[in-house]
């Protein structure tokens, strides 16, 4: 019986390393690729703009040049003002752009900017190249759709202006929740590319 | 507009100290738990009278019993002061404020001495915790139900809970950690349960109807201790009104509903120990004077047309009040609207649902 348990253990964990060895094969396989390195870059930067944009850190005002911090910015930045948002340290204002400066929102951003940027690197390395490794081109829609929510997780309940939802404990509960889900599922979408590399092409 | 945020704190540093004179902390989050008691007195503990807002002396009607506005609080999706009041107000001169002349504010006048509150910086701190003329004060204001309200604090400061309930800004005391209603003025949870805060009227008007009637008035600055994009409203927009405030949706589902009226429409109303009354605001700044009646015992509105706004009295003994060119007769004297030889009943701008939401069946003066 113990024997039996420890080789079940044994095959999961060789099972998670040969996904993990499957899928740093296809994000490397894709950074290899000139297309895979620009689609990583564009929708990085993209998805961080619009994470940014989302939480209304990021935007257009009145044309100007200023920078301002707030007193004491180390202990701002870890106070959290609603799930998954912290306080802005500073204020960045170049011509029409104003930019709040929250670092654990950038930090958080740019995690999840990467996870999306990984993605559809792979996923559009996978659709466009030669059979590297078998991957349908599902999987960019796939890579897409965490994003995006994730997306509308960083706006908080006014999306539900726009959406003509009203908010109910049920729904807040859900918004509170969607930006753990979008990480979980990026990284869950990577892994599932994984799993589609044939290691002996 | 072409003044900059920098150069506005920059000329407005020196009055700063007119709004950090009066206050009486520094502004910890205190509060305690997230969770008051439901009542002190099953605690058995309770904060000493130094600790506590000053109340009234008689409390205000409530449209619901209080354990049933109590159970209806709903979180807003912030937690406690994750919405931070503002608990050092830095003041500056009219000239160097960047509102446009439409921009809504909320002014207050005390002693003699004017003060403006751009809603543009309130939508992001619903509390100002401030000093006018000595007296320790929190100016108020919930964009979700359109109102905005002023009360005495005494020794302690409010917050904000990140509740709501009726979509209005449910405010904490660093007291004794008690839940206020902003509309209800009365505790609904924790150890002031039942207590009545004091108050005192705030007028929504226009930059422009403030300052022209207050010259001298000082005004919020963006130098809040806090960094945000004042210019930008997360709900939408008064000037011209579009999102939320145009929009016949509400966030939150109302304590009842009453489609007499568009849920957005602006009323002016007011409310006493024996009940409510609204007025239909455009319809009374059009005919400058609605009567309306609560238990038995009429009510009268007359308009401020300088500021755009209006004021309420009671009128029991239903003395004739006409608008002529300069004001309003009464008794063949004229008076200015917001000095009527009668008991004045404070009264306040809100959105219909919100006052239905609170005050089921109450009359609409149209």
């Amino acid at each position: 019986m113990s024997a039996d348990v420890a080789a079940g253990s044994q095959s999961a964990v060789a099972h998670v390393e040969r996904l993990l060895r499957q899928t740093g094969v296809a994000i490397r396989g894709a950074f290899s690729r000139r297309d895979g390195r620009a689609t990583f870059g564009v929708a990085s930067v993209s998805y961080l703009l619009v994470y940014l944009a989302g939480l209304r850190h990021l935007g257009f005002g009145p044309w100007g040049v200023e920078l301002s911090v707030v007193a004491d910015p180390l202990a701002r930045a870890t106070r959290m003002v609603s799930p998954f948002q912290w306080e802005p340290v500073a204020l960045v204002v170049a011509g029409p752009v104003e930019l709040l400066v929250s670092p654990l929102n950038v930090a958080l951003g740019t995690a999840l900017a990467v996870l999306v940027g990984v993605n559809l690197a792979v996923s559009v390395v996978a659709y466009r190249g030669p059979k590297a490794c078998k991957i349908g081109p599902g999987a960019g829609a796939a890579a897409g759709l965490p994003g995006l929510l994730s997306g509308f997780a960083c706006c908080g309940p006014t999306i539900l202006l726009v959406v003509g939802l009203q908010a109910s404990a049920t729904v807040l509960t859900v918004f509170q929740w969607l930006v753990p889900f979008a990480g979980l599922a990026l990284v869950g979408t990577l892994l599932w590319v994984g799993t589609n590399v044939d290691l002996e092409a | 507009m072409t003044m900059t945020r920098r150069d506005w704190l920059r000329a407005t540093g020196a009055l700063g100290v007119v709004g950090l004179a009066g206050c009486s902390g520094s502004g910890g989050s205190g509060g305690g738990a997230d969770q008051p008691n439901r009542t002190g007195g099953e605690t058995g503990q309770s904060t000493s009278a130094a600790r506590r807002p000053p109340t009234a002396d008689r409390s205000l009607y409530l449209g619901h019993d209080i354990e049933h506005v109590s159970d209806n609080i709903v979180s807003g999706g912030v937690p406690k002061d994750g919405i931070p009041a503002i608990d050092d107000p830095k003041f500056g001169p009219a000239s160097a404020a960047p509102l446009d002349p439409g921009d809504p504010v909320f002014g207050v006048v005390r002693d003699g001495k004017a003060k403006a509150y751009p809603q543009r910086i309130l939508v992001y701190h619903e509390v100002v915790n401030d000093t006018i003329a000595g007296d320790p004060v929190a100016v108020t204001y919930c964009p979700l139900t359109g109102t905005a309200q002023g009360f005495d604090r005494g020794p302690v400061e409010f917050g904000v809970s990140g509740r709501l309930v009726n979509s209005n800004l449910t405010m904490y005391d660093r007291g004794t950690d008690s839940w206020w209603p902003q509309v209800l003025a009365t505790a609904v949870r924790g150890e002031m349960q039942g207590a009545t805060l004091r108050e005192f009227r705030v007028v929504w008007t226009t930059w422009e109807a403030w300052q022209t009637e207050h010259p001298d008035t000082v005004v919020l600055t963006e130098d809040t201790g806090f960094q945000r994009r004042y210019g930008t409203d997360p709900y939408g927009s008064y000037n011209p009104k579009r999102g939320y405030y145009a929009s016949a949706q509400t966030l939150f589902a109302p304590l009842e509903s009453d489609d007499r009226v568009d849920p957005k429409r602006v009323v002016l109303g007011t409310r006493t120990t024996e009940g409510a009354l609204t007025f239909d605001k455009e319809t009374l700044l059009t005919d400058r004077v609605r009567t309306g009646d609560i238990g038995g015992t009429q009510y009268v509105a007359v308009a401020d047309d300088a500021l755009s706004t209006g004021y309420v009295y009671a009128n029991p003994e239903s003395v004739s009040v006409n608008a002529v060119e300069d004001g309003y007769r009464v008794g063949g004297e004229t008076y200015t609207a917001d000095s009527l030889p009668l008991e004045r009943s404070l009264a306040f701008d809100g959105m219909w649902f919100a006052w239905a939401g609170f005050y089921p069946g109450v009359d609409y003066v149209r």
